[in-house]
């Protein structure tokens, strides 16, 4: 498929994704993203790592608009993210999500299908009659991250997790999107699956040259998978590294102790409801 | 988190079990509503003479077991239950009236019946009353008002299949506009949501006494008025299953570059069109029992035929027309749960 992105051919040193001095405040005050600049170069299976709450989900959602900066610049290639920008970077840039985000009730077809309505004309949408290229695209897909024909028709929640994030997935690779945002995709997973989710997503990835950006919360995942592990902490960046660079003390630095001040609170509150 | 409950021990000081508390099955406050409750509706039931609906209904009870003379109600039920009976079937018109027929062709299934009646006319010049033999000759379909009131059914049920388009066409735009995550700007919202309002509490007999002012007699008023009313059902409906629809496939597909429009058909109707289908049936079904009722104010149908009839005190006819209506909403009933079944299963 011709690309219309210039990044691609730039080489390896040219960032693909690049983060400049973001800043994510919630109305209470608290920072979700907290001054977090790095870059991505094109092609890199890049592990953001960190516990729940660190901000590794609004740094995501800020690469397609989900969620809104406050502060900084996101930038995809050559194109910084803006409202008039928006819609052509969420064309080049798919998502893979924590709880797969399938309609339950559409088949498989529909589910994967429904990843190119950007693309399809409106009429062809409405009337739920996709192009053929697209349609034979979507068979393509489902066939790569290893579904059936049989799975066609079958109904989203008739699959088990697994299959679920390939459905996931395969919507995702429609469009042959250069970035692939993908937000704990294995957190609902079983240890076995989630391995061979992750290898999936890396060897699509790999096949078709996109760059990933893949939140995680389990360390073992993120040094046997990533080409880049950045750690995040209360929404900054606490590590930057290669998995090799990534060892006890990184790690201890990232879950580390003196996150247990912040677990008393939740216990205060647990014995007024029990109380 | 059960478990958590184990390890609790020094936040509730342990009690003999004779001196637990049970939480009360209820408040004062709950007690004070129900007392309120109960003692506007002894004043209200004054207001609407319960006291006098339950006399009657007693005597009309009592009358039925012959342990009263007669009762009101009796009375006047009984008269128009009798007259019901037996169904008006046949048709006859009188042939007098219809000069082009000609009695060797009659229409199919017709006979001529010649009926002679006995007058008595006082004879101006011996001022005796004498008989005066009448000969009238009918034309006689043995099932020829049948016939009519089926057409007239079906000319109901067309009235409710149209009036039931009519608010679908009118509700889905005014569903869009009125669900907050996907009307175009609050005032839509607010202007759409207002509209359903108005619409749904406009009585359709009202909509239809004046849309048959500007319509006048027939079939237009009728399912224009349940198409105007439906709508005001099926948009808040419609409206509300959209807000309440998951919100992730919709924001999925919103990150790979859809617009509303787009998301709402790949991501929204899947969701809704379970119960869209039955709010869809449910208006369908209501809308046939209901334009047997706006035919009253001449909004075309059989309700229109029911109420000439009655006026003309011809029950017969009316327990046809009564038992027409409810087998037909009896095998919607019947056929709406199956389709139903079908389409949500």
């Amino acid at each position: 498929m011709a690309r219309a992105a210039p990044a691609r051919s730039g080489g390896e040193a040219r960032p693909h994704l690049s983060f400049a001095r973001l800043v994510r405040r919630f109305p209470d005050g608290v920072r979700a993203l907290d001054d977090v600049s790095f870059d991505v170069p094109n092609g890199e299976f890049c592990v953001v790592l960190g516990r729940s709450g660190s901000g590794k989900t609004t740094l995501l959602r800020s690469v397609n608009g989900l969620t809104e900066l406050d502060g900084g610049t996101v930038r995809l290639g050559e194109t910084a993210m803006s409202r008039s920008t928006l819609r052509d970077i969420r064309r080049r840039v798919a998502m893979v999500h924590q709880s797969f985000d399938l309609v339950e009730r559409a088949s498989v077809a529909a589910n994967v299908l429904s990843g190119g309505v950007a693309e399809a004309p409106a009429w062809r949408v409405m009337l739920g009659w996709y192009p053929a290229d697209l349609r034979a695209r979507a068979c393509g897909v489902l066939h790569r991250v290893g579904l059936d024909e049989i799975h066609l028709p079958r109904r989203a929640s008739a699959l088990s997790g697994g299959q679920q994030q390939r459905v996931g997935i395969a919507r995702a690779l429609l469009l042959d999107p250069e970035v692939i945002l993908a937000d704990e995709p294995v957190a609902s997973l079983d240890p076995a699956i989630s391995r061979e989710i992750l290898t999936l997503l890396r060897d699509v990835a790999r096949e078709r040259g996109a760059t990933v950006l893949c939140s995680l919360h389990q360390t073992d995942l993120a040094r046997d998978f990533a080409d880049r592990i950045v750690g995040m902490r209360h929404g900054r960046v606490v590590f930057d590294g290669p998995p090799a660079r990534f060892d006890a003390a990184a790690e201890a630095a990232l879950y580390g102790s003196a996150d247990t001040q912040a677990r008393p609170a939740p216990r205060l509150i647990e014995d007024r409801i029990y109380a | 988190m059960p478990d958590r409950r184990t390890n609790e021990g020094p936040a509730m000081a342990a009690r003999a079990p004779g001196e637990w508390r049970l939480p009360a099955p209820y408040g004062w406050r709950a007690a004070l509503a129900a007392l309120l409750i109960g003692l506007a509706l002894i004043w209200s039931a004054q207001r609407v003479e319960i006291d006098r609906m339950l006399r009657l209904t007693g005597e009309a009870a009592l009358a039925q077991v012959g342990l009263q003379q007669e009762s009101q109600v009796g009375r006047g039920l009984g008269r128009m239950f009798g007259a019901l009976f037996p169904f008006a079937i046949e048709d006859r018109q009188e042939v007098a009236r219809l000069p082009g027929l000609d009695r060797d062709a009659l229409p199919r299934f017709t006979r001529i019946e010649a009926i002679e009646t006995t007058r008595y006319e006082m004879n101006s010049d011996t001022l005796q009353a004498e008989p005066v033999v009448e000969r009238k000759e009918y034309l006689v379909h043995p099932f020829g008002y049948l016939l009519k009131v089926l057409d007239k059914m079906v000319e109901t049920f067309e009235i409710a299949v149209w009036a039931t388009i009519i608010a679908v066409i009118l509700s889905v735009p005014l569903a869009i506009l009125g669900a907050r995550n996907y009307t175009p700007h609050p005032a839509l919202y607010a202007a759409s949501r207002s509209l359903v309002s108005f619409l749904r509490s406009m009585p359709e007999l009202i909509i239809a006494m004046f849309l048959v002012l500007g319509y006048g007699f027939g079939s237009i008023a009728g399912y224009l008025a349940l198409g105007l009313h439906g709508a005001g059902f099926l948009g808040k409906f419609y409206a509300e299953d959209i807000e309440s629809a998951d919100r992730k496939p919709q924001e999925a597909l919103t990150a790979l570059g859809a617009g509303k429009l787009r998301v709402l058909r790949a991501a929204v109707l899947p969701q809704v069109a379970p119960a869209y289908v039955a709010y869809t049936l449910y208006i369908l079904d209501r809308n046939v029992r209901m334009a047997a009722v706006i035919g009253l104010v001449g909004a075309g149908g059989i309700g229109q035929e029911l109420k000439g009839r009655y006026d003309l005190f011809e029950y017969g006819h009316v327990g046809t027309i009564l038992l027409a209506i409810f087998l037909t909403v009896f095998a919607l009933d019947q056929v709406s749960a199956r389709l139903r079944a079908r389409l949500i299963g």
